[in-house]
């Protein structure tokens, strides 16, 4: 069960609004966040995830307001994220960065100071998580020296191991070619199946039409359109919004 | 006026931080890393500025050649470390300063150059008047610093305002690769840069070595420190902010001293800001991130 | 006496090698760079000499609080490093430094700029350890005892968080990690190790004064972890064995140890920023390398 409210949320950065009164629900599904460069998309996840407390506004997730919390607090509630632009662990292996992940419930207890990691079990789980988004051939290698695709899939693989309910991806697909896109959305709607709830940030307007049952549309901080892939489509200030920007 | 007297004291030590400060400054815009060894071409100016004096006899000939040697030791220290490092992470130029400054500061106390005893600096006043008001007044050698403070700092604000360097080194503190895409010469700009810092910061050796009469191997140490505290209570970057932090920080330290007395030294008044900033105030009184 | 001699540079050597190590976790593990450990040397140096000198503590207590009071005094001076990244935070850790001299050297009950004399040697399960073997001894104790800390906490789940937050913060904290709490554990952690070496110190030294503490200090104990290779546990050790042994052998470097240390970490920082012996480093290629065909050579040899 996951629930998600979003309600009013504003935020200034200084004189800029990045956000104005945005609010809306989501639950259990596969949703989708579009909208034109600079439309406040990350930094709504931002005020989700708990690296920015919004000027105003609440979040509630599951009865349980969020918005004052930081980003290692909601996580552990069950709200995942990953980043625009990748921030692998650089100097860890891809098994080890997912081993981050599966530490989540040990960091804020002080046994995390004698407690080892690298258990045959947590070795085990890292192996189920890494062969659900096929990285387990990469096992061992240098997470700094995959190239983009594959540490999309890691950053997906890391935030799995936290055992989310919300998996917040900001735009997993960006530089990925088509067949990766292609594996990626099977790996969205697996998730999906399993009961994972989805909100994702997509610049590729054919993969976030192909793949999410609803959408919402952003453009400068504020919500312009609600609906389905093909109510969005046909929408007129949705074409407009993205015809100023082409 | 004892509050008056103590004002223009303070205006006076403020005018040595903003020359260090200021090279200090400029430099960190462009390099985005604290030049550490900053606190060592302020000895070097000093040492040569003594020496050149003790030749020439002339304060102003000793001064420029001062300026001249800090400026061209500064430009060497950028093209023999920074300019390898300027795209490493920013640990790594930030290390290799902390090194220079470690080495140059031992050579330094080295018999061969200015051993381990202080010399002094007897240019007086440089032959200018004292300044007698009903309200203050300026011993010579105060006259003497605040004179060569304003004219270097005239002439910094010119080249930074009105120049194209001064423009170039606008652009690349703001933006490195994009100055060097508009057709901006980014080693000649630093090199500049670093030149013009380096020199002030060797006028303010020996403006320091003359009003103290005193100038030794480890004169370097505590403005620098005091450089730093500046730049970041003034805005990393931010000339103005450093100018105005200088003036804050000397006043602070008079008026603590007159009143507090030796509970703890007056430098570490400035390190306690310091760290004070840092946990409430990081972007500094003035400046932007 | 050459053997007394060699023996007192030994035991140095060993005290440097806690401290490395102990830096290394700060540093090397959690990423922060700090130019003020000489500080949590001096705090753990004097809190014994105090408390032996003035209180006549036994030394096992004196050790033991010495370590302690140091660990969380260091965590509270870690608190200036949660808002600051590089180049402040290092601004942050050389402050820490001089104000930490500063009040050793104007504050009376720490002897003032005359420091604290007539410090007794320690003396355990009745033997006196009055310098020589028995003190070497001693401090080669530690320092296993320091790199099995570091080698043990390199594999909890403390130790992968600190190499998260050296990594990247951010995605640290989105995974779990509390960067500020993790960076006062390395903080604390850090300086109680280094306290336990002051203590060492000065109950060898027989003395303390402000001015063993400086930043100057600091400098070369970071010398020692960067030039070894930072984050790894082979590298401060190595580190402070080279860059205390090197000035040892090489007569005329003796006198300008610092300008040795300062040029090294500006070559290590041009040519092999990871260090001498860090995981990219050329010459730990070349070690694991030489590793790695060995055995088959030896193989072959016997066939």
């Amino acid at each position: 069960m996951s629930q998600l409210e979003i309600r009013s949320i504003s935020h200034w950065f200084g004189g800029l609004q990045a956000l104005k009164d945005v609010t809306f629900d989501t639950s259990d599904e596969i949703l989708g966040l579009i909208g034109p460069n600079g439309a406040g998309k990350t930094t709504l996840f931002n005020v989700i995830s708990g690296f920015i407390i919004p000027t105003s506004g609440e979040v509630h997730f599951n009865g349980k307001a969020i918005h004052r919390l930081r980003a290692d607090q909601t996580v552990r509630l069950g709200l995942a994220r990953t980043f625009q632009i990748v921030k692998p662990f650089a100097t860890l292996t891809v098994e080890e960065n997912v081993l981050v992940g599966l530490g989540m419930p040990y960091y804020p207890k002080p046994a995390a100071l004698v407690q080892i990691y690298r258990t045959p079990v947590n070795l085990e789980k890292v192996e189920q998580i890494l062969s659900k988004v096929h990285l387990l051939d990469y096992r061992f290698a240098q997470a700094a020296k995959l190239p983009i695709g594959l540490q999309r899939r890691l950053e997906i693989a890391r935030a799995l191991a936290t055992q989310p309910k919300v998996l917040l991806l900001d735009e997993p697909a960006a530089g990925l070619v088509a067949q990766e896109a292609e594996e990626l959305a099977t790996l969205i709607r697996n998730l999906f199946a399993e009961g994972m709830h989805i909100i994702l940030i997509e610049h590729n307007m054919r993969f976030a039409m192909n793949l999410c049952q609803r959408i919402v549309v952003l453009a400068q901080g504020e919500i312009i359109a609600q609906g389905s892939p093909a109510d969005i489509q046909n929408d007129a200030k949705v074409i407009n919004a993205y015809l100023g920007q082409e | 006026m004892l509050v008056l007297q103590n004002l223009s004291n303070a205006l006076i030590l403020a005018c040595t931080y903003i020359l260090m400060a200021a090279g200090l400054t400029m430099v960190y815009g462009v390099l985005k890393v604290l030049h550490i060894a900053h606190a060592s071409v302020y000895t070097v100016g000093a040492f040569v500025g003594v020496l050149a004096f003790s030749r020439v006899g002339n304060f102003w000939v000793a001064l420029a050649i001062a300026m001249l040697v800090s400026g061209v030791f500064g430009v060497l220290i950028y093209r023999s470390t920074y300019f390898y490092l300027l795209n490493s992470p920013r640990t790594v130029p930030l290390i290799a300063s902390v090194g220079m400054f470690v080495m140059f500061t031992d050579l330094l106390q080295k018999p061969f150059l200015m051993g381990a005893y202080q010399r002094a600096f007897p240019a007086g006043g440089a032959g200018l008047p004292a300044i007698k008001t009903a309200l203050f007044s300026f011993t010579p050698k105060q006259v003497l610093i605040l004179l060569v403070a304003i004219i270097l700092l005239a002439i910094v604000y010119l080249i930074l305002t009105r120049t194209k360097l001064g423009l170039s080194w606008q652009a690349a503190s703001m933006d490195r690769e994009m100055a060097s895409a508009v057709g901006i010469n980014l080693n000649q700009s630093i090199a500049a840069n670093f030149f013009l810092g380096s020199a002030l910061a060797g006028a303010a050796g020996v403006l320091v070595g003359v009003y103290n009469n005193s100038v030794f191997a480890t004169m370097g140490d505590l403005p620098s420190y005091k450089a730093f505290i500046i730049i970041v209570l003034g805005g990393m970057g931010s000339l103005p902010g450093a100018i105005l932090a200088s003036l804050i920080l000397a006043i602070v330290e008079n008026f603590l001293v007159a009143s507090i007395g030796y509970v703890l030294p007056r430098d570490s008044i400035a390190f306690l800001v310091l760290i004070l900033m840092l946990m409430f105030r990081p972007n500094g009184l003035l400046g932007r991130e | 006496m050459a053997s007394g001699y060699l023996l007192t540079i030994l035991i140095f050597t060993t005290m440097y090698i806690s401290l490395a190590l102990s830096l290394n976790i700060l540093t090397g593990y959690a990423g922060q760079v700090s130019l003020g450990h000489a500080a949590f040397l001096g705090i753990g140096a004097y809190t014994s000499a105090v408390l032996s000198v003035r209180y006549e503590a036994p030394f096992w207590l004196a050790f033991l609080v010495a370590i302690i009071l140091t660990g969380l005094i260091g965590t509270f001076l870690g608190l200036p490093s949660l808002r600051v990244r590089h180049d402040f935070l290092v601004l942050a850790t050389m402050g820490i430094n001089f104000v930490v001299v500063s009040v050793f050297k104007y504050v009376d009950f720490f002897g003032g700029a005359m420091g604290l004399v007539n410090i007794p040697a320690p003396t355990l399960f009745g033997i006196t350890f009055r310098g020589g073997i028995p003190y070497l001894l001693l401090t080669t104790a530690y320092a296993l005892f320091t790199l099995l800390i570091c080698w043990y906490i390199s594999k909890t789940w403390s130790g992968l968080a600190f190499q998260t937050i050296r990594n990247d913060e951010d995605a640290s904290a989105s995974l779990g990690v509390n960067p500020a709490r993790y960076k006062i554990y390395a903080f604390g952690i850090s300086a109680a190790l280094a306290g336990g070496v002051g203590s060492l110190y000065a109950h060898f030294l027989g003395s303390v004064f402000p001015d063993n503490f400086v930043f100057v200090e600091s400098i070369g104990m970071l010398s020692m972890v960067i030039f070894g290779g930072i984050g790894t546990l082979r590298g401060p050790i190595v580190g402070a064995i080279l860059l205390r042994l090197i000035p040892e052998l090489l007569r005329f470097i003796q006198d300008y140890r610092f300008t040795f240390y300062g040029a090294s970490l500006v070559l290590m920082m041009l040519f092999q920023p990871m260090g001498l012996l860090g995981n990219e480093s050329w010459v730990w290629r070349q070690i694991t390398r030489w590793l790695r065909t060995a055995p088959q050579s030896r193989k072959e040899a016997t066939q």
